[in-house]
């Protein structure tokens, strides 16, 4: 048996532990074995894998970004969920504000959420510049309540939304599953609307380095990719982990982020 | 906003814990609709806050042996006379006890839905069921739809009574006589004198009718030394030890002290009385393991127990988790 791939991922929450307890036993028996290693945060999980500690580590978009920064684009994107393909972040108010895309936000205020998410901070910056909406022009409320885990927690967003139903704030930029988690508008009707839907983008992905061979790294992906929804056991992980299939990477998904870190100068390493 | 407290609290979870927040009662119908959106469960309400817990909730029946669930095994109280008075008996049996009698209809009945109701094994106790007139008619309608078991004292094998142990059938029946100790000191203390030597002998007749004969031994003592020698002496009436069964005496009915047997502490065993369903033998005249009168449907009462249990093994393991976070 060849010695396992090592994989690094994010603890941003105890449930991580049984999701790569569980995708460890689906690799047991395969071809390429695998293990994991925790970190408490993304910056030394990067630095992990650029030191060669880690073969794979399962990034957000901005340590993905980071990687490729600091590598000068050595490394490269493996595989991805399903879900990751198809990220947007979402732009709420309280219901009834009449809100009708991001030119409203012209003289209010916005809540943002940790400065490393990039669903809730770093590209709704990013699009609303695009949308002639500058930063001079919006009052930008910045939440850090959960820095280093580029806002897997969720806890700045929902801060965010408190904000807004606090009137703290008059509008919140959250992540799509963050919208989905509170239920969208169905289950606090009357709470929060959402007037603004950001383009499509790309989340996570399994990052290597180049100097992970090929053959190696290969055999691991195609296990990956093999994973079956309608496999009980495999199920199971794939609902823990938010997704229905493992896929190839889609790099166009993250042409906007690479825009949005080099034009707010956002640095490479932390 | 209980959603973005939900949220903020369970995400922190690892599948299968639990937190709580605090809910108003206007809020429940959100929480409820919350959970289901986003595949976690709500465990129960608890002075103002909710218990949720992250995932779905396991199945405490699948918990279980399929033997042990509940209903599997269906215990009939046929009566709950008795020709002795143990001073340990768990449901207050004794001579001047009345009958209480489960009644042939009814017996019929349960047999006849118990296939259906998913019950895998009948046993039937009492009292003493040697003395009812009709009790192999009793024994043979149980044997005809599960197999069965019938537990006696095992001394009344003479006359009319064991012209009616004869009629019985062998396949399909098991008789389980009582023997607490290994001399007759220890048992007949508690069960009256002569009664070891009497129960001895009717171990000795079943076996020569040719039934199948499990030995149980409810013991008052924790003495190894005593477990032992009952073993020994299971073994040299010619009981296998998959047949002989030892258990502590039960805090209940006659019993001054033993083991505290609860709705909370034990996993139910259907019992079937004159006066209703208990949630288990030992505590079958007792108004806390009382669950219901009729047990017809039998699918029902079955169904009712099960699903009180599955809530309350899911609560109790809820608390469980909560207390080391308090």
């Amino acid at each position: 048996m060849s010695e396992p791939i090592v994989i690094g991922a994010v603890a941003y929450t105890p449930n991580v532990v049984p999701i790569w307890e569980g995708i460890r036993e689906y690799f047991a028996d395969s071809a390429a074995p695998m293990d994991f290693v925790l970190f408490s945060n993304y910056g030394r999980q990067v630095d992990a894998l650029i030191a060669g500690h880690v073969d794979i580590a399962w990034n957000t978009n901005l340590a993905w970004v980071r990687t490729v920064l600091q590598t000068e684009g050595s490394c490269r994107a493996l595989a991805m969920r399903d879900t990751d393909t198809r990220f947007s972040t979402v732009l709420v108010a309280r219901a009834g504000s009449g809100y009708s895309g991001p030119f409203a936000l012209k003289g209010r205020r916005l809540a943002l959420g940790s400065r490393d998410s990039a669903q809730s901070a770093i590209l709704p910056v990013h699009y609303l510049r695009r949308a002639g909406v500058p930063d001079t022009e919006v009052e930008l409320i910045r939440i850090d309540s959960d820095l280093g885990k580029h806002g897997d927690t969720g806890r700045s967003e929902l801060d965010a939304i408190r904000c807004v139903l606090d009137g703290d704030a008059d509008a919140a930029a959250i992540g799509v599953t963050t919208w989905e988690s509170i239920g969208r508008d169905e289950l606090m009707p009357g709470a929060l609307d959402a007037f603004w839907r950001s383009p499509t983008y790309c989340h996570c992905n399994f990052t290597a380095l180049d100097s992970l061979p090929q053959e190696r790294s290969e055999p691991w992906v195609v296990k990956l990719l093999a994973m079956d929804w309608a496999v009980p056991e495999h199920r199971r992980i794939l609902e823990l982990e938010g997704l229905r299939q493992w896929v190839r990477p889609q790099l166009s998904g993250y042409a906007a982020l690479f825009d949005a870190v080099k034009e707010q100068g956002i640095p490479a390493r932390w | 906003m209980v959603i973005l407290d939900l949220v903020g609290a369970v995400g922190r979870l690892a599948e299968g814990a639990v937190a709580s927040v605090p809910v108003t009662p206007a809020e429940r119908p959100t929480v409820e609709r919350w959970c289901e959106h986003t595949g976690n469960t709500v465990v129960g309400y608890d002075k103002g806050r909710v218990i949720v817990r992250r995932g779905r909730a396991p199945d405490p029946l699948a918990e279980l042996p399929a033997d042990r669930r509940p209903g599997a095994r269906l215990w009939l109280y046929t009566n709950f006379d008795c020709n002795l008075a143990c001073d340990y008996c768990c449901v207050r049996s004794s001579p001047r006890t009345p009958r209480r009698a489960l009644g042939r209809d009814t017996v019929r009945r349960i047999a006849g839905e118990a296939v259906k109701a998913g019950v895998s094994e009948l046993l039937l106790t009492g009292g003493e069921p040697f003395l009812l007139p009709d009790l192999d008619e009793l024994v043979s309608t149980c044997v005809a739809a599960r197999p069965t078991t019938l537990l006696t004292n095992g001394m009344l094998f003479r006359g009319r009574r064991l012209a009616a142990l004869r009629r019985m059938p062998r396949a399909g029946l098991a008789l389980q006589i009582s023997i607490d100790s290994a001399t007759p000191e220890r048992h007949d203390a508690h069960r009256g004198a002569g009664s070891w030597a009497r129960a001895v002998a009717g171990v000795r007749t079943a076996l020569a009718e040719g039934f199948r004969v499990r030995l149980a031994a409810t013991l008052t003592t924790t003495d190894i030394a005593e477990e032992a020698a009952v073993r020994t002496l299971f073994a040299d009436l010619g009981i296998p030890p998959d047949d002989q069964v030892l258990r502590p005496v039960a805090h209940r009915g006659f019993a001054d002290d033993g083991v505290t047997i609860t709705t909370d502490s034990v996993v139910p065993e259907i019992t079937v009385t004159a006066d209703g369903v208990y949630w288990h033998p030992v505590g079958a005249d007792d108004a806390d393991q009382f669950v219901r009168r009729s047990p017809f449907p039998l699918a029902d009462a079955i169904a009712q127990v099960r699903t009180t249990f599955a809530a309350q093994r899911s609560a109790t393991n809820a608390q469980a988790q909560l207390f080391p976070c308090a």
